[in-house]
């Protein structure tokens, strides 16, 4: 049973470190190789504001940590992606570049060794089913699912989520209703952002606040999106579980040296069998021809 | 044109007799330190070997000779340390520290084992003394020198290495089972080809003695969740969690061990947990770890009369404590030079490696000598005849040196939650 409990939390931790990637691509279809980046920028900041302004309350140091790292997700759009919009190629390496950027810059100012970190929400553990959980990891299990449940509601319930749809189906019909491509694909950077922030202001006081753990979280978000399929909400779901639930049975009956050999695995077999991912979209045959 | 004559003579006669004014004149002699500074054993490395060459240019600078040569430190930044950064980067560094800094000697790194190895033949073809000092733990570097001396003798390592260690962590083991009955470990290591090596190399050296192993688990670098691993070692009644991580996310390992309450304390080679500042970043949970600091006087200690020095001296020109491996043996280096240059007068490298394979200095860690066969330091579980150790456990939120027994300033406290 214990299996199950810790096979549910690294799979929900792995999709709330995908989730911003695969929106910002649903919407926008810019592949943001800057979001691993981002996840880092909001830890730091909102560390920052805790450990420079003495006092700073912590639900106000998250605010703002996710709130500037939402603004400067936005502005990335606004003032470098919408003049190479839809050169993809351009794009990947734009958005990396910047999270390159972003990330050895944070370690040329001074974010280097392992001291960094957030406090745990709460500190402590419990027994589940036979499972040690810490309190920080159930927080990120409800905060996992009521993230989904927002997503959904966002999408489905108002006019921003509706336009969101609208253009992730068809960007041409969506242009022709009336609504602003590039003004909701900033939203959706924005957004992107946003949850990566969330994500790390979840995740990070798990551990520390590294350079590397941007890079980390890049290319969790990659495998997680190309086995769910590029731009699939579902997807991104069922992937994490995949890959989540991989990990932790490779752990216990095979080796937790295998754990990465199991999720690049499961992103070939993926790739062999259905390059689109699981959830993604695939050309047809005439269409390809 | 008398007054002109006069003013030469006067500052021409205070040349000769304020050393502090004469030396300056002098060229100095450029010490490259090679290290990956974005990371603790690149920066905490430097920082040693600025604090020493301070000190001693300060106090006049080296006597070569007649003359007294100040100390000038040239450093570049070695990526070694960073994930997919290739071995050349680091040797085409030191290849520029050679022949555009015009280093005279070579202090500090390559840090990483691979790229030092790689730097030994380029020493060779500089004919560069160099000392390691930090990173490169493979007992492969002085095998080599012993191996084909004439072609490696410019190499030099004044700090530990992990057949050291490894015997050093089974005193610790041994006499832990002797104090509190343990005989179960776990052996948690990370996919790294030192770590993997040392966890193997403990695996058999706790099962030589007795104890009850289990297999070791390789975690890949990055690992985030340690869950599966440590309630298997709870289970089995691990009373000792062996670890052997240089990865940041080796603290959620920590943290989990902390949450879980686990009946076992963990020990062993863990980067994230060395630094002064580890303790506030755990949350407090990292309370009883012990973590090997491969050389004394990284952590406040009294091991010999200079060691609370250099403590003292480093917290007043950086503003905390030693920080961790690389900072004491890096500050000894630039002593070790210093004292080789002055008994050979000389910077030739020749007369520099014979200084340095006869030097007996009582440093920070204990008595400093180099195995002449192989330009190992010589490592002794008493400072008076050699190099020590510096194992610490985390008690109360500070560093309290445990081990060796002639040098602790404390006994092994156990976890709250395994006392009885």
């Amino acid at each position: 049973m214990e299996l199950i409990v810790y096979g549910i939390i690294n799979s929900i931790t792995l999709s709330l470190v995908s989730l911003g990637f695969t929106l910002v691509y649903s919407i926008s279809r810019v592949p943001n190789f800057a979001h691993g980046a981002l996840y880092i920028t909001s830890g730091y900041l909102t560390w920052t504001f805790l450990d420079k302004f003495a006092g700073f309350p912590y639900p106000l140091a998250i605010l703002a940590g996710i709130g500037i790292t939402s603004i400067v997700g936005a502005m990335i759009y606004q003032f470098i992606l919408v003049r190479i919009r839809g050169m993809e190629i351009s794009e990947i390496i734009a958005t990396y570049a910047i999270g390159l950027a972003i990330l050895e810059g944070l370690r040329w100012g001074g974010l280097r060794g392992m001291t960094f970190t957030l406090p745990a929400f709460f500190t402590g553990s419990v027994n589940i089913l036979g499972a040690s959980v810490d309190y920080q990891r159930l927080i990120i299990v409800g905060a996992g699912l009521l993230t989904f449940a927002l997503l959904y509601l966002f999408t489905r319930y108002t006019k921003i989520g509706l336009a969101f749809r609208g253009i992730a189906q068809d960007e041409r019909a969506a242009m022709m209703l009336g609504i602003n491509s590039d003004m909701t694909a900033v939203v959706s950077l924005a957004i992107g952002s946003a949850l990566a922030g969330f994500a790390a202001i979840l995740l990070l006081p798990l551990g520390n606040i590294v350079v590397e753990t941007g890079y980390n979280v890049l290319i969790f978000a990659i495998a997680v999106c190309v086995i769910g399929g590029l731009g699939s909400w579902g997807g991104v779901i069922v992937a994490s579980f995949i890959i989540g639930f991989a990990q932790i049975l490779t752990e216990a009956f095979i080796s937790a040296h295998y754990q990465m050999v199991v999720a690049l695995l499961a992103i070939i077999i993926t790739l062999l069998v259905k390059p689109s991912g699981i959830f993604g979209k695939q050309k047809e045959l005439e269409e390809r021809v | 044109m008398r007054k002109l004559m006069l003013a030469i003579i006067v500052l021409g006669a205070m040349g000769l007799l304020l050393p502090g004014l004469s030396y300056t004149a002098e060229p100095p002699i450029v010490i490259g330190a090679p290290l990956s500074t974005a990371f603790l054993y690149g920066w905490d490395a430097e920082r040693g070997i600025k604090l020493a060459a301070d000190e001693i240019n300060a106090a006049g600078g080296v006597k070569v000779g007649a003359v007294k040569r100040p100390f000038k430190i040239e450093v570049i930044d070695t990526r070694d340390l960073e994930p997919g950064v290739p071995v050349s980067e680091a040797l085409l560094g030191l290849e520029k520290l050679i022949l555009e800094k015009k280093a005279d000697f070579i202090i500090g790194g390559p840090v990483r084992s691979e790229a030092a190895l790689a730097a030994m033949d380029l020493l060779n073809r500089y004919k560069k003394v160099s000392i390691i000092t930090t990173g490169v733990l493979t007992p492969a570097y002085h095998k080599k020198v012993e191996g084909n001396y004439s072609k490696y003798k410019y190499c030099f390592r004044n700090t530990s290495h992990v057949g050291v260690m490894m015997g050093e962590f089974v005193t610790l083991l041994e006499d832990m089972r002797k104090n509190y009955g343990f005989k179960t470990a776990a052996i948690l290591v990370q996919d790294v080809e030192h770590a993997r090596k040392g966890g193997e190399a403990m695996q058999k050296a706790l099962t030589d003695k007795g104890w009850t192993v289990i297999a070791p688990k390789i975690y890949p670098t990055g690992t985030t969740d340690y869950s599966v691993g440590l309630s298997d070692a709870g289970k089995r009644g691990a009373q000792i969690l062996f670890l052997w991580m240089d990865m940041p996310e080796s603290t959620i390992l920590l943290k989990q061990w902390a949450d879980m309450k686990l009946k076992s304390i963990p020990v062993g080679f863990v980067n994230a947990a060395e630094q002064p500042g580890f303790m506030k970043a755990s949350g407090g949970k990292g309370e009883s770890l012990i973590v090997n600091l491969v050389n004394g006087g990284n952590a406040p200690a009294k091991i010999t009369p200079w060691t609370m020095k250099f403590v003292d001296a480093y917290k007043k020109k950086w503003g905390l404590e030693p920080e961790g491996y690389g900072t004491s043996s890096s500050y000894m280096a630039v002593y070790q030079l210093k004292d080789a240059i002055e008994k050979a007068g000389s910077t030739d490298p020749d007369k520099v490696i014979t200084a340095l394979e006869n030097g007996d200095i009582m440093g920070v860690y204990g008595r400093m000598r180099f195995d002449k066969k192989t330009h190992q330091v010589i490592p002794s579980m008493d400072p008076k005849e050699g190099a020590v150790t510096g194992i610490i456990q985390w008690q109360k939120g500070k560093r309290v040196q445990i081990f060796p027994p002639k040098t602790a300033e404390g006994k092994v406290v156990l976890p709250p939650w395994m006392k009885k």
